[in-house]
């Protein structure tokens, strides 16, 4: 019993958590417009942010690195919770999604996740990092992608380095980023609601909650639109979940491995060499 | 491949998703303004923790590589798909819990879980920033704009 023994000796721990949550849903969103546009700061953002200041700013003495070790499974299992309601949003929707023709784009947007690749190498190579490039830019690097990695290339290979990196700051400040970037672009008003939806999965539950969370404060709950999109982004990021690795070994990889070597003479070659 | 799940593993998840689930249920009634009926929301956030709890079970006991979350899509989706003899009872019960105050514990959690990683991020260049920035950037618009072209080259948006 010494697993359950641990979480429950770190009861200051959830206590604390439990007031910062309330805190939390007590200030709720806000809104702050920006141009024609508004980025919504919401509960689950000041929530995160709290968390991470009681551990760097340690204010009290039982969020330390012990909690923070306990805190990693609270995370991994619990958005099973949250994603247990996607799922039963989902199962009201389920029908219209396949009915209505919502099942092709949630598929082939699968595809945009490649993206990365075209976005970021070219960057990559202009700042002068070299094999990095291909370790941070071929896929969104999470567990998986720096499974597949460590394996083929050896996590101390330049491509290694350069997964670790970008999974170190995707994991540090990509919730936060993505829930500020979805914002922006559902203010922006070019790309609709469903489909800013449908680009939420990327094989994080925690990333796709963040995500998500602008778009359903669009919406009331209860909504045909608060159910739509937050089961097209459940979808989505089930999809991910199970074809991302395969995505990654047979096109991602591949892609921008042949993407460096066409690329890397042009803007590359000659540049003094990065660390990242 | 043979798995094997011990009691302590079990009344470990168990526990997590009882504490998520706790803080959850809370944080939902502060959420409504204290309008929601607190007892009314409790069969529902029953219902979510038992989905959450024999998904991850599920994952764990059967011998495929099928990870928990499409367990508990699959589960999720069964219950409350029109037809099922359960949807009606579900839908209703689950729609007394926001779907934003599940998911604000667990970022109070990675908040202080991504802490010890900080001293690991604060090595990293600007230029290692800025290019995982340009990733998220890549794969999200990426997807949106294939989305986006899907569904007006279909009609419904």
């Amino acid at each position: 019993m010494e697993k359950t023994k641990t979480i429950l000796k770190a009861w200051p721990l959830h206590l604390t958590l439990l007031a910062v949550v309330l805190l939390c849903e007590q200030i709720n969103t806000i809104k702050i417009p920006v141009g024609n546009a508004s980025i919504m700061f919401l509960p689950l953002l000041y929530a995160m942010v709290i968390g991470l200041a009681l551990y760097l700013i340690k204010p009290v003495k039982w969020i330390n690195d012990e909690s923070s070790k306990t805190a990693n499974s609270f995370v991994t299992l619990g958005i099973s919770v949250f994603i247990a309601k996607i799922a039963v949003n989902s199962g009201a929707a389920i029908m219209t999604i396949v009915r209505s023709g919502y099942v092709l784009p949630l598929v082939l947007q699968e595809f945009g996740n490649l993206g990365t690749i075209l976005v970021a190498l070219p960057i990559a190579l202009l700042f002068g990092f070299k094999r990095e490039a291909v370790g941070m830019t071929h896929s969104i690097a999470r567990e998986p992608n720096v499974a597949y990695i460590a394996q083929r290339y050896g996590l101390d290979s330049p491509e290694g380095r350069g997964v670790i990196t970008v999974y170190t700051v995707g994991t540090v400040i990509g919730t936060i980023f993505m829930n500020l970037l979805v914002s922006l672009l559902a203010g922006l008003n070019l790309l609709h609601p469903y489909a800013l939806a449908m680009a939420c999965g990327v094989g994080s539950g925690s990333m796709m909650a963040a995500s998500s969370a602008p778009l359903l404060a669009m919406f009331a709950e209860g909504t045909t639109e608060y159910t739509m999109v937050s089961s097209l982004a459940g979808l989505s990021n089930t999809f991910s979940t199970a074809d991302g690795i395969l995505m990654t070994i047979f096109i991602g990889l591949p892609l921008c491995n042949w993407l460096y070597k066409v690329l890397y003479p042009v803007i590359g070659a000659g540049r003094k060499e990065k660390n990242a | 491949m043979k798995k094997r799940l011990t009691l302590d593993e079990f009344l470990e998840y168990t526990l997590i998703m009882l504490i998520i689930a706790a803080i959850a249920l809370v944080g939902n009634w502060v959420s409504s303004k204290f309008t929601a009926s607190f007892v009314d929301s409790i069969p529902g956030i029953l219902i979510l923790l038992g989905i959450a709890l024999v998904g991850t079970t599920l994952a764990k006991v059967i011998p495929l590589k099928i990870p928990a979350i499409i367990w508990i899509t699959v589960i999720g989706i069964l219950l409350a798909v029109e037809g099922s003899p359960t949807a009606a009872y579900v839908t209703e019960a689950v729609g007394k819990i926001g779907l934003l105050p599940l998911a604000t514990p667990v970022l109070a959690y990675a908040g202080v879980n991504i802490g010890k990683d900080w001293a690991e991020f604060k090595k990293i260049s600007w230029r290692g920033i800025l290019v995982t920035l340009c990733v998220m950037i890549g794969t999200f618009v990426g997807s949106a704009v294939i989305a986006n072209i899907i569904l007006y080259a279909q009609g419904i948006v």
